[in-house]
């Protein structure tokens, strides 16, 4: 009778073991953080409201060299400063390119969250599959359903202690 | 098939003026072949699927969800509250350029539903239950993570890449445009994704996989990580017609067991 190979899945366990504790090491002194915006703030102190000490580009590499709280200490190309952490990503953001070849940081369109109108393709779907009702609820969402601003999220997150006002 | 058929009618459609009927094959040819030379980049990304691409999936899947599930809720106090929760947490989350939107789909089922570039619903029969900005941001966390692991753009990105965008380089070089059957094979492709959001559902790996980073970026963010399990325990304990309640989701208990171990916030604010 052949021999039962051995299960390979055991193989792979010590290289689990070390992926997962990487990951969790990221985000604390020594490890390593990307940005995931096309700009990042760093700041001067670890509070919210202090003084920009430099700004970086999306998809940077950033070296922890201190993490106090929910805030990090980051370096990068002679820039330091301190980053809440949930404005950067434990792994590099992927930066998918289309059949236009434009990624996120190329994309114009991309660059604010401003509610955008739908595009002409959609439209014509709409049209096609006769979804004119649901194009003017979209429509109705991006023209008036979206009159948060700027300031009103922030003095809502300052007010409820979220993000980096906690 | 139908996979590699959209990525080629993608290109055709963002590169078109906005007038449907007068399509640039001429132009897109020259950015098609750009694209096919650069076929490695697009292979190696996530799903393959740009920006633009993700904002006309994202546009025309949305128009299915509001177009079944009764049209929006035009209550600018709902909206609010939805988008001041919503925007808090997208702030945070991977994948914060995306355009956020939150809206309520007038709808007495419960469930809550994401389209790619951004759109989160959630249908007027879960927002009543979801009394609490914690129960909220358990919601709408989980919906988050759906657009951000870019689930629904797999079932169209699953084909391969490289020979659809093979195919679109040849066909357009020798300008053979047939745009209605192209335009059929992008219907059929959004049809994929909205059978698999309306139907089946994602396979129940994925949805853990979203309950479990919803939770970790309410907590990231500052709501009650036990927003999301609380809901799910309030619908279990009421018990109900399972085929409206999260029925395109894993069973109920099932998720609250996997999510960890905290104890589940109210769904219901305190009593005055």
């Amino acid at each position: 009778m052949k021999p039962r190979p051995a299960p390979r899945l055991w193989l792979a366990l010590p290289l689990l073991v070390l992926a997962v504790t990487v990951v969790e090491a990221a985000l604390t002194a020594g490890g390593t953080a990307y940005t995931k915006r096309l700009e990042t703030s760093l700041l001067a102190e670890p509070k919210p409201l202090a003084a920009v000490s430099g700004k970086v580009p999306f998809a940077s590499k950033l070296k922890v060299e201190e993490a106090r709280g929910p805030w990090l200490r980051v370096s990068t190309a002679g820039t330091t400063g301190w980053v809440f952490a949930g404005n950067v990503s434990e792994s590099k953001p992927a930066e998918n390119k289309g059949a236009d070849g434009l990624g996120l940081s190329a994309s114009t369109t991309t660059a604010t969250a401003a509610a955008r109108p739908l595009t002409p393709a959609a439209n014509d779907y709409a049209e096609r599959r006769n979804l004119g009702d649901a194009r003017k609820d979209l429509d109705w969402l991006n023209d008036h359903g979206m009159t948060l601003t700027m300031d009103q999220l922030n003095a809502f997150m300052q007010a409820q202690k979220k993000g980096e006002y906690q | 098939m139908k996979a590699r058929s959209l990525f080629l009618i993608f290109g055709a459609l963002l590169c078109g003026s906005g007038a449907h009927a007068q399509l640039d094959f001429g132009g897109l040819a020259g950015k098609v072949m750009d694209s096919a030379k650069d076929i490695k980049k697009v292979v190696k990304g996530a799903a393959g699927i740009g920006p633009e691409e993700e904002k006309v999936i994202g546009d025309s899947v949305a128009l299915e969800i509001v177009g079944k599930y009764g049209g929006l809720v035009r209550d600018p106090a709902i909206m609010q509250r939805v988008n001041l929760v919503g925007q808090t947490l997208a702030r945070y989350c991977e994948r914060p350029e995306l355009n956020w939107r939150f809206a309520v789909l007038d709808s007495d089922s419960v469930n809550a539903f994401s389209a790619p570039d951004g759109y989160v619903f959630i249908t007027r029969g879960l927002y009543r239950l979801a009394q609490t900005d914690d129960a909220l941001a358990g919601i709408l966390g989980h919906e988050i993570a759906h657009i951000t692991g870019r689930h629904a753009l797999k079932i169209v990105a699953r084909g391969e890449f490289l020979t659809g965008a093979t195919n679109l380089a040849a066909a357009n070089n020798s300008k053979v445009g047939n745009i209605n059957a192209q335009l059929e094979k992008f219907d059929t492709g959004i049809g994929d994704i909205t059978k698999t959001l309306f139907e089946k559902g994602f396979d129940a790996k994925t949805e853990f996989a979203a309950d479990q980073s919803g939770h970790d970026l309410a907590k990231l963010t500052g709501y009650a990580p036990g927003g999301l399990r609380g809901v799910l325990a309030e619908l279990l304990q009421r018990g109900g017609d399972p085929q409206k309640n999260f029925s395109t989701h894993p069973p109920l208990k099932e998720r609250i067991q996997r999510l960890p171990d905290e104890p589940a916030a109210s769904s219901t604010p305190p009593a005055p």
